[in-house]
């Protein structure tokens, strides 16, 4: 009995025909893309902002700070690479020249202001003030997504020291320019904004000419940290849980890799704080959303911040971060600033790990720690 | 013809008017900042909260 079950189940089986219900898990084509901010909501913020002329221009002082030191780095990656390349570079023997510039993510052409200013605090070694930068730029490509922000500074007349070219793209994310175009891109301020950062490095790379700079600065990790952590407080305390009200930012750690994994060759990743004195928390925020910098994470709160959140913000961060009589309070910008070379023939290629044989000590001076 | 006032510098003008009680719910939070919950300092906030109304309506 027990066998002839067993045989007639096992016949059974292996007559009746088999159809293939079987399914493969399958991978939509193209990356997978994870989606942070909206982009819909920055671009509006954006375009708000400028509209307000005025009170556009007012805000534009950590942009214009951040894009001349930006454009200080471009002297400095300019002269030939290596330690006493360096050296040299600072003594302003720059040979290279730059027709073709892309400003990724312009803002209102903040980077073409900073080149076409001559910057006091690098001078030749005649003892003359170097000439503005943009004497070695003879075209710079501006793109941005919002037309308003844009052509914010169309009548100044840094305009005239420069050719500009200004694109509108609908996206910041996918790039309308041909392989090998531009001797340099550089961004400021621009691609914290971006969700597949990744991405638009390799497009990057493949934009510019072998062996040509990009070179960018971002806000990153710990900016804002200070209205970031009273803000959750203030939510915590007055509505009993926390939604995001500070966009998440990259970490400077994660940007070699990143670079990298574009394909940049010789990196350079440096940090740089910038901390802000304010009245008060109100004019912190206000501040940010005439920069146009303000929250635009996916599903956040459409709503505004109630006032009493915002009373109660204001109270905690005065507490946390208010020094004893100092008149305001302060707020951290973190700067990441990056240089990476696209690849190229007869580049230079960084010594191999322990091949150093000079003592930086001799070099850089400095003693002993004293141990206690 | 002046410039429309934001609803937000109104705030900020009226709660520099009350910075004591600003100083005191700042101070009831920060002191046990690892464990706030809802209205942890509810009568902190409602004096806070008062003050400011009435500074509004003055200013």
């Amino acid at each position: 009995m027990l066998s002839y079950t067993f045989r007639s189940s096992l016949s059974r089986r292996s007559i009746a025909p088999t159809i293939s219900l079987r399914t493969y898990a399958s991978q939509t084509p193209g990356n997978p893309m994870l989606e942070v901010f909206n982009r819909k909501t920055k671009h509006l913020q954006k375009d708000r902002a400028a509209r307000n002329v005025e009170g556009s221009r007012k805000v534009d002082y950590l942009k214009d700070e951040v894009a001349m030191r930006l454009c200080e780095r471009l002297l400095v990656s300019n002269a030939p690479k290596g330690r006493v390349a360096l050296a040299r570079a600072r003594k302003a023997d720059i040979k290279r020249n730059f027709p073709h510039v892309l400003d990724l993510g312009a803002n209102s052409c903040n980077i073409a202001k900073a080149l076409t200013t001559p910057n006091p605090d690098i001078t030749t070694p005649e003892g003359a003030v170097s000439p503005p930068l943009a004497d070695k730029i003879s075209k710079l490509t501006c793109v941005e997504t919002s037309r308003a922000l844009l052509h914010r500074d169309e009548e100044l007349p840094f305009n005239n020291e420069i050719e500009i070219q200004r694109d509108i793209i609908p996206d910041l994310e996918t790039l309308p320019y041909e392989p090998n175009s531009f001797d340099a891109v550089l961004s400021s301020l621009s691609i914290h904004w971006i969700n597949d950062l990744p991405a638009l490095l390799e497009q990057v790379n493949t934009i510019l000419k072998p062996d040509a700079p990009f070179i960018a600065a971002m806000f990153g990790g710990d900016t804002l940290y200070e209205l970031r952590g009273s803000l959750q407080l203030a939510d915590m305390e007055r509505r009993g849980g926390v939604s995001p009200h500070v966009s998440p930012l990259a970490d400077v750690k994660d940007v070699g890799s990143l670079l990298n994994r574009a394909g940049f060759k010789m990196l350079t990743v440096d940090v740089e704080d910038i901390v802000v004195e304010f009245p008060d928390t109100f004019a912190l925020m206000q501040d940010l959303q005439a920069m146009g910098e303000s929250n635009a994470i996916m599903n956040r709160d459409s709503a505004p911040l109630s006032r009493d959140v915002l009373l109660a913000n204001e109270a905690i961060y005065r507490n946390l971060h208010m020094e004893d009589g100092a008149p305001g309070i302060p707020a951290t910008f973190r700067l990441i600033y990056m240089i990476g070379w696209k690849e190229g023939k007869n580049q230079a290629q960084p010594l191999q790990r322990g091949s150093g044989d000079v003592n930086l000590k001799e070099i850089l001076g400095g003693g002993e720690f004293d141990r206690p | 013809m002046p410039a429309r006032t934001r609803p937000v510098e109104k705030i900020a003008k009226a709660s520099a008017q009350c910075s004591a009680e600003v100083a005191a719910y700042g101070k009831c939070v920060v002191t046990d900042y690892n464990s706030v919950h809802k209205d942890m300092c509810a009568k902190e906030f409602i004096r806070l909260k008062n003050c400011y109304l009435a500074a509004s309506k003055k200013g």
